[in-house]
């Protein structure tokens, strides 16, 4: 993890008094992404990147797999450069929101990328994190590959799609246009005093009995339709549904020392891509049913991995 | 732009950069995936809305005896339970929408950390409507159908003819007798099958499955397809297991098809590996 090293040195580097410390070009350069940042703005050599990827003085960079490429190239579409959207966010105030603020940060980030590019699309994106924690943050990255589209002008507002190449191509035809990113992240705390505290304040034979927690089920669920409504608003901004591929929720018990009862803290957070699409509009592919012929792990059965490592997914919440 | 010849208008619309005001037919949520969307467009039906249900439930205590191969029904109850009214408030917010059916239907149980007897079910599920209006894919009582079924499946089991109709479950936590003394004297050096074992896990598994036979009936199935078996212990004494059968009640879309209609699948041999 030298690269690390290399950051924390940057950060912490006077600390480390035996280290020589940055170049100059090291302190500029640091310098420039810093007032970039500031101004919601690109520093001069990412956009000089960007505007050499442009116009074609440099190759092309893309994530697709040589029969994406084939598949897009064969619609019109081309790969221009990778663009990122990286923010290291602190959640001071609350943790969930600040999981919105983070997503929502480097989504700009990366639409200003690629439409410094012109480009049309960002197709694959991904969402990632890096495994450090520093305190109370975490660093929201997104990745994907620029592309554009034979004959569209640059677009101000290029989408930001989640899917590969491949299944941009495929929802295209289909009528169906990955837009962007929906995030719903919501927290609600509930007070001492509920059925759970009464419950847990019983004697005797009650204990042994089955029961339903009703207040503390409304309340958990209360806190999921926050967030999936606040998914619902923020998907109405961009198109006209919601793919959501991640969901995260916690219950949480506080305790609130003896002879208090305690405090709920629940905060759930969604995350989906967000389509337009036309009602009913049909899907024009004829699908075939086939069996595969292989013994071992086909590539047909093979779950894909998604990319996205931001959150564990649902799954791992708990079987059946 | 003939490069764009096979992409719709709207699409390209789109990618312009161009939006509509607004979306007369609302927006839906969903948790499907890219195919499983495509599929059940291609099935004729349009999502419209993620269903949750979750309930919070605290479950009883109830001990076995020592040597005795027997069910724990206070804790077979809760499970069913506990599931059954997360699936129902999640039915409810189908019916709230005016969901035709519930599809992919994921049941989760999770423990609470901070408390063992506590368990949280949650029910979450894509609501959608047949996309023509077609008013005969509603489940038992016009009730919207429930199925644990992907959309990939969902294409697949209309395909075969069938119509989802209701998730039907059973549920049998039991407790399997500890071995006496004497009994395993007896078994020292010898290779015997441990005849109350076998029997202990048979009788919980074929209670859990006729409770699942007995609800494919009363919704007035024709029968139950994606059984899934589980076998979990939540946090109990070792001994007691649950046995958890799942599956889709189903019934034929209007007469049973005759199996030469029924599209033979292609064999294949994939050799992008």
């Amino acid at each position: 993890m030298s690269w690390l090293g290399n950051i924390l040195g940057g950060i912490f580097g006077a600390a480390r008094g035996a280290q020589v410390g940055p170049s100059e070009a090291d302190r500029q350069r640091s310098a420039e992404w810093q007032s970039a940042l500031q101004a919601r703005r690109l520093p001069s050599f990412v956009e000089a990147r960007l505007a050499a990827a442009a116009s074609g003085k440099v190759p092309w960079v893309a994530t697709m797999s040589a029969a994406e490429l084939g598949f897009a190239r064969s619609k019109g579409i081309r790969p221009l450069a990778m663009v990122s959207g990286t923010c290291w966010y602190h959640y001071g105030q609350s943790w969930t929101h600040g999981h919105a603020s983070g997503w929502h940060l480097a989504l700009a980030r990366l639409v200003q990328e690629a439409r410094a590019l012109g480009a049309n699309a960002v197709v694959d994106v991904k969402m990632r994190k890096i495994e450090l924690t520093i305190g109370d943050s975490m660093d929201f990255t997104l990745i994907g590959t620029a592309v554009r589209i034979n004959g569209l002008p640059a677009s101000e507002q290029p989408i930001v799609a989640t899917v590969p190449a491949l299944e941009f191509v495929r929802l295209l035809e289909a009528d169906i246009v990955p837009v962007g990113i929906a995030i719903g992240a919501q927290f609600h705390y509930l007070s001492p005093g509920s059925d759970y505290s009464a419950r847990r304040m019983e004697v005797g034979g009650s204990m042994f009995s089955n029961a339903v927690l009703p207040q503390l089920s409304q309340f958990w669920e209360g806190t999921r339709r926050a967030a999936l409504k606040e998914l619902h608003r923020d998907a109405q901004l961009q198109g006209n549904g919601v793919l959501a591929h991640t969901h995260l929720g916690q219950l949480m018990k506080i305790e609130q020392g003896n002879n208090v009862p305690p405090r709920f803290l629940g905060r759930h957070i969604v995350i989906g891509t967000v389509v337009q699409t036309e009602r009913a509009s049909g899907v024009p592919h004829d699908i075939r049913t086939v069996v595969d012929m292989r013994d071992e792990l086909s590539p047909l059965a093979n779950a894909r991995a998604t990319g996205h490592n931001a959150y564990p997914v649902s799954e791992e919440e708990g079987a059946i | 732009m003939s490069d764009l010849k096979d992409i719709p208008p709207h699409a390209i619309e789109r990618l312009r950069g161009l939006r509509r005001a607004g979306h007369p037919g609302g927006i839906f949520t969903s948790d499907f995936s890219v195919n499983e969307f495509l599929l059940v467009r291609k099935a004729g039906f349009e999502p419209i809305g993620l269903c949750v249900g979750s309930c919070i439930y605290h479950v009883g205590i109830q001990y076995g005896s020592w040597n005795q191969n027997q069910e724990l029904d206070v804790l077979s109850q809760a499970m069913y339970q506990a599931r059954e009214l997360a699936m129902a408030r999640m039915r409810e917010e189908a019916t709230g929408m005016g969901a035709d059916g519930i599809v992919g239907v994921e049941l989760t149980v999770k423990r609470l950390e901070w408390d063992q007897h506590i368990l949280e079910f949650m029910a979450i599920g894509t609501g959608v409507v047949h996309a023509k209006g077609h008013p005969g894919f509603k489940g038992p009582k016009e009730q919207p159908f429930t199925s644990d079924l992907s959309g990939q499946d969902f294409w697949t089991l209309l395909h075969a003819g069938y119509r989802p109709l209701e998730m039907v479950m059973g549920s049998c936590v039991y407790h399997v007798a500890h071995q006496g003394m004497m009994r395993s004297m007896r078994n020292v050096g010898q290779n015997t099958e441990m005849t109350n074992f076998s029997q202990a896990l048979y009788d919980a598994r074929e209670i859990a499955m006729e409770r699942m036979q007995n609800e494919a009936t009363e919704a007035g199935a024709e029968g139950v397809v994606g059984v899934d078996l589980h076998e979990g212990s939540h946090n109990w004494q070792p001994h007691v297991i649950e046995f958890f059968a799942v599956g889709t009640a189903v019934t034929p879309i209007s007469t049973e098809q005759d199996a030469s209609v029924i599209p033979d699948p292609q064999l294949v041999l994939s050799v992008n590996s």
